[in-house]
């Protein structure tokens, strides 16, 4: 995502969503010593983050880092052991006032997916923005035109049960935007998706951050994130190794792929294979036996 | 024994290979958890016990009249059941799942031998093996008899678990499509009712002139194989000799007939698509067709409310789970005192019964949301918002109990012909399910649970059973304790000789269930709202 696009896009976001705060004000998150324990496990180690407003933020890190949830907590649904969380400047964790400011203004797609999947897409879609309280002519409306730009429209009647990975995420992305949120949180949501959903749903996310909105998401498939994202939090076993601006944390390193290697320490792995020898072309499928290959290994 | 793969290394024989992979598979399904060995272990003492009891019944029916009867219909009974379990227990068998297979040189012949070989394996087949003894014990006499015996027993044993397996392999399209995992949650609703069916219909042959009733379907169940082996048993016996054989040769050409069936459907399943991919290409448009809330939408409120209630009853249909809960609750609900009425040991009291299993619906309303609830979670910021929410379920419940519990009354009033006490019963049953009905939503708020959605067998994730037992129990008992005023009035009424005043319990009755709702609602609320992330994390285990 070039720059020169935001710069232009902020103009028009005052304008278009209102709601959208000024760019540098205040920031979409603002994390404070947020704790975490499962057990035995710390699976959230203190962390301190901030992310800007109208940027496309990726959050990186292994399997197991802790951004689930750290995602979940700053989206409300599990509570910090310790810390403070703002979203938006509403504290997530405080009184129920703030915390009604801070649901309206997010749209959350989590991993896994689980929704109310006895429902069609266009049910889905009808029952969550009238939770939220929007009007339901204008749910409608608006259901219709995601449907349609999702791609979704000939699968609308057909029960969320019944709906590929893809679809799955598609239609969760339709209902976390369905009110029009200022920050979307988004857990891992291109994986197992074609990518024919993937440039749909790229396309309508960067549609979303051109206006001015702010868009979260976890993934750890560097090519992803470093063509999509213009500021990245790295994350491994709890804690924040690095935060800032894409070409920050990438720094010298070739490629966001080699510089989350380093900061995560697992470059050392990557050698491994050595012990493999047999394996390649030309031992064949009857060489049974695990010694003697002798003329197994070419090259 | 099929010598298959390379020439040089000895490879074990395939049916050997399967063999020790079921029984890997069973040792380590046990290993992963001891409620699972546990269960597996009381199962074998179960049903050893049983096995035992059988072939013992069995034995001291010999020489009895209907000895041939009982023995020829207990096998086409077991057969029956082995007929339709993979429709409602599908992949309980690892082993014989073609679509783990496909990837190995496999050739078929071998292949289904090796694979009947290893379903003979378990507690199934020992058991049906026993039972098929048992019956064959029965009715064997003399030579003939006995070497008839030998040959039928593990015939017609090995012959159910073909045919359980052929009709398998044969719905393999069905088993792996949403709509056949739906079908499988509703088993246990089957197996409820066909008990009741079962037990209605001893009961019906009891009273009809005993077990000689059963002679023409005897006759009709001794040539259908396996059963047939058992009807061989007993012809031979009884010096039919040309029938003996028939009746054997019969099952033999039925066992080899499933065989090749279940060979052919393997065959074709290994390259055609199964269930899932074909209900995922096909459109199944036939759903509501109008813009978002849809018919059942507009006959209902605006905004939280109506959404809420749209969903809910929606859900009552298209669930598994809560569509098994609910047919459970409205049957049972039914059954019990309309059937006591019939067999006049009923009182109009019986009634109450309906609403108590209704009331229990409103238990556990998140877990039955599954982890979807963080949907609701998402929407929820203030105690209003958790009593809209909480007031929606409730009145989308209320909507089919409210007026079923009625009708279940009036029907209990009219097989009794006790109408004149239907006022103060009425009353009683609406204060019961308003009593229950806001219970359960201090229940759902306070002690939710998760309701697993991958097994028809767990309504409860492993760790939170004493939590789902304790919270419906209590909630019972609490809301029996609620209706206690009213009971006590009703007794005071009746022992006080004023019957007049009685009709005075259908208003209470139905103010006093409403004013319990309201207040259940209302305390439930505020925990609602507090504990969202709490409610959140229990409701997704498991």
């Amino acid at each position: 995502m070039p720059d020169q696009a935001f710069d232009g896009a902020f103009e028009k976001a005052g304008a278009a969503t209102g709601t959208a705060p000024a760019a540098g004000a205040v920031p979409a998150v603002r994390i404070e010593g947020l704790w975490k324990r499962f057990g035995q496990q710390i699976a959230v180690n203190g962390i301190d983050l901030v992310l800007p407003a109208g940027k496309f933020i990726g959050l990186v890190g292994p399997n197991g880092a802790g951004k689930t949830t750290t995602l979940s907590m700053i989206t409300g649904l599990l509570r910090p052991d310790h810390g403070r969380i703002l979203v938006a400047g509403h504290d997530v964790w405080a009184d129920p006032e703030s915390v009604a400011e801070v649901k309206a203004r997010i749209g959350i797609l989590p991993e896994g997916l689980r929704m109310f999947e006895r429902l069609s897409g266009r049910e889905l879609l009808a029952y969550s923005g009238r939770l939220r309280g929007l009007p339901g002519a204008e749910v409608d409306k608006r259901a219709t035109q995601l449907l349609d730009v999702l791609d979704l429209t000939g699968s609308q009647n057909k029960l969320v049960v019944d709906y590929s990975t893809g679809m799955r995420k598609k239609i969760g992305l339709a209902a976390a935007l369905l009110h029009n949120p200022e920050v979307l949180f988004l857990d891992e949501p291109f994986e197992g998706v074609d990518p024919v959903s993937a440039q749909t749903i790229r396309g309508v996310l960067e549609r979303y951050t051109s206006s001015g909105a702010t868009v979260v998401f976890s993934s750890h498939v560097m090519e992803l994130v470093e063509s999509l994202c213009d500021w990245v939090a790295v994350m491994a076993a709890g804690s924040i190794r690095a935060q800032g601006p894409l070409a920050e944390v990438r720094g010298s390193a070739p490629s966001l792929q080699a510089a989350f290697l380093e900061l995560v320490g697992a470059n050392g792995r990557a050698a491994a294979g050595d012990s493999l020898d047999w394996l390649g072309g030309g031992a064949g499928p009857a060489a049974t036996g695990a010694t003697g290959a002798t003329g197994g290994v070419e090259g | 024994m099929s010598a298959v793969t390379t020439p040089t290394a000895p490879a074990p024989s395939l049916t050997s290979v399967f063999v020790r992979l079921k029984l890997s598979l069973l040792r380590n399904g046990l290993r992963q958890s001891g409620g699972r060995t546990a269960a597996y272990l009381s199962t074998i003492v179960f049903g050893t016990v049983f096995a035992a009891a059988i072939v013992l019944a069995f034995v001291l029916m010999r020489g009895s009249a209907d000895a041939d009867s009982i023995a020829i219909l207990v096998t086409g009974f077991v057969a029956l059941a082995w007929a339709v379990m993979p429709l409602f227990i599908p992949s309980g068998d690892e082993t014989l799942d073609p679509s783990r297979l496909v990837m190995l040189p496999l050739r078929p012949r071998p292949l289904v031998r090796a694979l009947l070989v290893a379903s003979l394996v378990g507690i199934g087949p020992v058991l049906t093996l026993i039972l098929v003894l048992g019956a064959a014990l029965s009715v064997a006499h003399g030579a003939a008899g006995t070497v008839v015996a030998v040959l039928a027993v593990p015939l017609s044993a090995v012959t159910c678990v073909a045919l359980s397996r052929a009709v398998a392999a044969a719905n393999v399209r069905l088993l792996t499509s949403r709509k056949g995992r739906d079908l499988a949650l509703l088993s246990g609703l089957v197996i409820a009712v066909g008990m009741q069916l079962v037990n209605f219909g001893a009961q019906r042959l009891g009273q009809a002139g005993g077990l000689e009733s059963l002679e023409p379907a005897t006759a009709v169940v001794g040539w259908l194989p396996p059963a047939a082996a058992i009807g061989a048993v007993d012809a031979a016996s009884k010096g039919d000799h040309a029938v003996a054989a028939a009746r054997l040769l019969l099952t033999a050409a039925a066992l080899a007939a499933l065989v090749y069936w279940w060979q052919r459907s393997l065959v074709r399943l290994m390259v055609e698509p199964d269930g899932s991919t074909i209900g995922a290409a096909s459109d199944a448009g036939t759903r509501d067709k109008s813009d978002g809330a849809g018919r059942l939408g507009r006959l209902l409120p605006g905004g939280r409310t109506g959404a809420v209630m749209d969903r809910s009853l929606r859900y009552i249909g298209r669930d598994p789970k809560t569509k098994a809960a609910w047919v459970t609750s409205l049957a049972i609900g039914l059954i019990v005192p309309i059937f006591n009425a019939f067999q006049g040991t009923g009182s109009i009291y019986f009634a109450c019964f309906a609403s108590g299993m209704l009331g229990m619906l409103m238990y556990n309303q998140f877990g039955q949301d599954g982890s979807g609830f963080w949907m609701v979670a998402q929407t929820i910021s203030t105690t209003a918002d958790a009593y809209a929410e909480l007031r929606a379920r409730a009145l989308a419940m209320l909507a089919i109990t409210l007026p079923y519990t009625a009708l279940v009354t009036a029907v209990t009033a009219g097989i009794l012909d006790d109408w004149s006490r239907l006022p103060e019963a009425l009353g009683l049953a609406l204060a019961l399910l308003g009593a229950m009905t806001g219970t359960g939503a201090v229940t759902s708020a306070v002690f939710p649970y998760s309701i697993p959605q991958d097994s028809g067998y767990k309504n409860v994730a492993p760790g939170q059973g004493a939590l789902a037992w304790g919270s419906i129990l209590g909630g019972m008992i609490i809301g029996g304790l609620l209706c206690a005023p009213l009971i006590g009035a009703n007794v005071y009424l009746h022992v006080s000789d004023q019957h007049s005043l009685l009709w005075l319990l259908l208003p209470v009755g139905a103010l006093y269930g409403w004013l319990l709702v309201l207040a259940g609602l209302k305390l439930a609320a505020p925990r609602t709202a507090n504990r969202l992330p709490e409610i959140l994390t229990a409701v997704s285990k498991g």
